[in-house]
C-alpha cells in the first residue's frame, strides 16, 4: 500500500500524531470556510506543500495516491455541470445555468479536503492513527475492531496474492466464467479462514490469560505539546488565509 | 464508488453523519451483547472486517466486459448480521479512506449510511423473506447480494440528488442523471456480485456447512442434502 510506505518513510514520521490531527482538522474548516473557490485552490496547494516540501513525501507517490480520488472528481464535476430534463424525451442533457460555478465550488473544495486527507494519512501510519482515536475516547470495541482489522487485513492480502498467482497459473481468469468461478473458491476460501483464524486468535489471546478487552502499549512521542502548538498555530494561519482570501475576492 | 472527500455540504455531512449514528450505536450495543454472550466473537469480528476490506479490493469481472470491486455488504449481512454490519462497514470504509484514500472522512456518514447501514438491512430483509417465501437459497443469496449493492447505490444517488438538485429539474432531474451515470456500471456489477456471492455461500455449504448451520441459515435439511 503506497499510503502505508510513506506514513512510515517521511520525514514527519515522530512528530506527534495529535499535531498532524489538528493540522489536517485545520485544513478541512478551511476547504469548507473558504468563500470562493480561489481560496480553496489556495488552501489545497499549501496543505500540499507543507506535505511535499515540509514531509518530503515522493512527489511521485503523491500524485500515485491522488490520481484515483481526482478521476472520481472529475467525474462527478461533469455530472453537475450537466443537468437532465425529465419531461423531455430526447436531447435532454444541458449545460446547467450556473453549473461552471458550482462545478468551481464543489471541486475547489474537494481538493482542499483530498488535500488535508492526503497529508494526515501520508505523514502518520494508521496504527499511530488508531492511538490518536484511543486518546479521542473512541469506543474501545471499535478501535478492538480497527486493530484486529488492520492486523490481519495484511494477512488476508497475502492470502490473496498466492491464491491468485496460483490460480492465474491454471488459467483460471483466462475467460470471465472461469474468473467468477475462481474468484467465487477464493472468496469461499477466504470466508472460511475467517472463523480458522479468529478461532486461532481466541485460543492465542486465552492462553496469555487474555480477560477480555485487548490491552496496547501507546507510542510515545517526544515533544509532542510543541508540535501540536505549531500545528495549531499552522492551521488557525491556514484558515485565516481562507477567511481574508474569500473577503479579498467578494 | 463512494462520495470522495470533501464533495458534499457541510451540512449534508454533518447531516448525514447524525443520522448513521444510532444506528452504529445499536450496533455497538449487539456486537457487546454478542461478545458477552460469546467471547470468542470478539476476534471474529475484527477478522470479518479485514476480509470485507480485502473483499472489497477484489477485481470482480463485470457482465459489461469491465471490472469493478464487490461491495461486500450483501455477504457480510447473511453472514454476521445487519446491525454488526454497521461498525464493521464504519471501520471498512474509515480503513478505505486512511489506507486507500477511496472516500474520504467528511463524507464517512454519508458512505456508512448507504453502505454499511441500507445495503446490509436490505439484504437482510430480503434474504429472510426470500427463505419464507420458500425460494431456493441460491436465489435468496443472489437476490439479497444484488439487491443490497444496487440500493446501495440508489442511496448514494438520492444523497448526491439531495445535496445538489438540478436547477432545471430540481431533485428528481438530478436523480435521475446521478443513477443514470451509476446504472451504467452498477447494474452489471450488481448481477456480478449477486452470482459470485452465490458461489461463495455454495462452497461454504460444500465445504463447511456447520458454521452455517450454527448462523441458522440453512436447515439441518439442506446441510445433509
Amino acid at each position: 500500500m503506497l499510503i502505508e510506505q510513506s506514513a512510515y518513510a517521511n520525514r514527519w514520521r515522530r512528530v506527534a500524531p495529535a499535531a498532524k490531527g489538528v493540522f489536517a482538522l485545520a485544513g478541512f474548516v478551511a476547504a469548507f470556510a473558504a468563500a470562493t473557490p480561489r481560496a480553496a485552490i489556495a488552501v489545497a496547494a499549501l496543505i500540499c506543500l507543507v506535505t511535499l516540501a515540509g514531509a518530503r513525501v515522493a512527489v511521485l507517490r503523491y500524485l500515485r495516491v491522488a490520481a484515483p480520488a481526482l478521476f472520481f472528481l472529475a467525474i462527478s464535476c461533469l455530472s453537475l455541470a450537466f443537468s437532465v430534463d425529465v419531461d423531455v424525451s430526447a436531447s435532454a442533457f444541458d449545460l446547467t445555468p450556473g453549473g461552471l460555478q458550482r462545478v468551481a465550488e464543489v471541486g475547489a473544495r474537494s481538493l482542499g479536503a483530498l488535500a488535508s486527507l492526503l497529508f494526515l494519512v501520508l505523514t502518520t501510519p494508521l496504527i499511530d492513527l488508531i492511538a490518536l482515536l484511543r486518546a479521542l475516547r473512541t469506543p474501545e470495541i471499535l478501535l478492538e475492531i480497527m486493530v484486529l482489522c488492520y492486523r490481519m487485513l495484511f494477512v488476508f492480502s497475502a492470502a490473496v496474492h498466492d491464491t491468485l498467482t496460483a490460480q492465474a497459473a491454471r488459467l483460471g481468469y483466462a475467460t470471465n466464467a472461469l474468473a467468477l468461478r475462481s474468484l467465487g473458491g477464493l472468496a469461499a476460501n477466504l470466508t472460511l479462514q475467517v472463523w480458522q483464524r479468529a478461532s486461532d486468535l481466541h485460543v492465542a489471546a486465552q492462553s496469555r490469560n487474555n480477560d477480555g478487552p485487548l490491552r496496547f502499549l501507546e507510542p510515545t512521542f517526544a515533544n509532542g505539546r510543541r508540535d501540536v502548538q505549531v500545528a495549531a498555530a499552522g492551521g488557525g494561519a491556514l484558515i485565516a488565509l481562507a477567511l481574508l482570501l474569500g473577503r479579498g475576492c467578494a | 464508488m463512494h462520495i470522495m472527500e470533501g464533495f458534499l455540504p457541510i451540512e449534508h455531512a454533518v447531516g448525514w453523519t447524525i443520522a448513521s449514528a444510532p444506528f452504529v450505536a445499536y450496533g455497538i450495543h449487539a456486537i457487546k451483547k454478542r461478545i458477552a454472550e460469546n467471547p470468542e466473537q470478539r476476534m471474529l469480528l475484527g477478522v470479518a472486517a479485514a476480509f470485507t476490506f480485502v473483499l472489497s479490493a477484489l477485481k470482480l469481472p463485470s457482465v459489461t466486459g469491465s471490472c469493478s470491486h464487490p461491495t461486500g455488504t450483501g455477504l457480510g449481512s447473511i453472514l454476521f448480521g445487519p446491525a454488526a454490519m454497521a461498525p464493521i462497514g464504519l471501520v471498512v470504509l474509515l480503513f478505505q479512506a486512511l489506507l486507500l484514500a477511496h472516500g474520504g472522512i467528511t463524507t464517512l456518514g454519508a458512505n456508512v449510511f448507504s453502505m454499511a447501514i441500507i445495503g446490509p438491512f436490505a439484504a437482510f430483509a430480503l434474504f429472510r423473506l426470500a427463505q419464507k417465501l420458500r425460494l431456493s437459497f441460491a436465489l435468496s443469496v443472489f437476490i439479497a447480494a444484488s439487491m443490497a449493492d444496487l440500493l446501495t447505490y440508489v442511496t448514494t444517488s438520492l444523497q448526491l440528488a439531495w445535496a445538489f438538485p438540478d436547477p432545471v429539474s430540481g431533485f428528481a432531474g438530478s436523480f435521475v442523471k446521478f443513477a443514470g451515470i451509476f446504472a451504467i456500471t452498477q447494474i452489471p456489477l450488481a448481477i456480478s456480485e449477486g452470482l459470485l456471492t452465490v458461489v461463495i455461500m455454495n462452497a461454504i455449504r460444500r465445504f463447511n456447512p456447520q458454521e452455517l448451520k450454527a448462523m441458522k441459515l440453512v436447515s439441518r435439511s439442506e446441510v445433509n442434502a
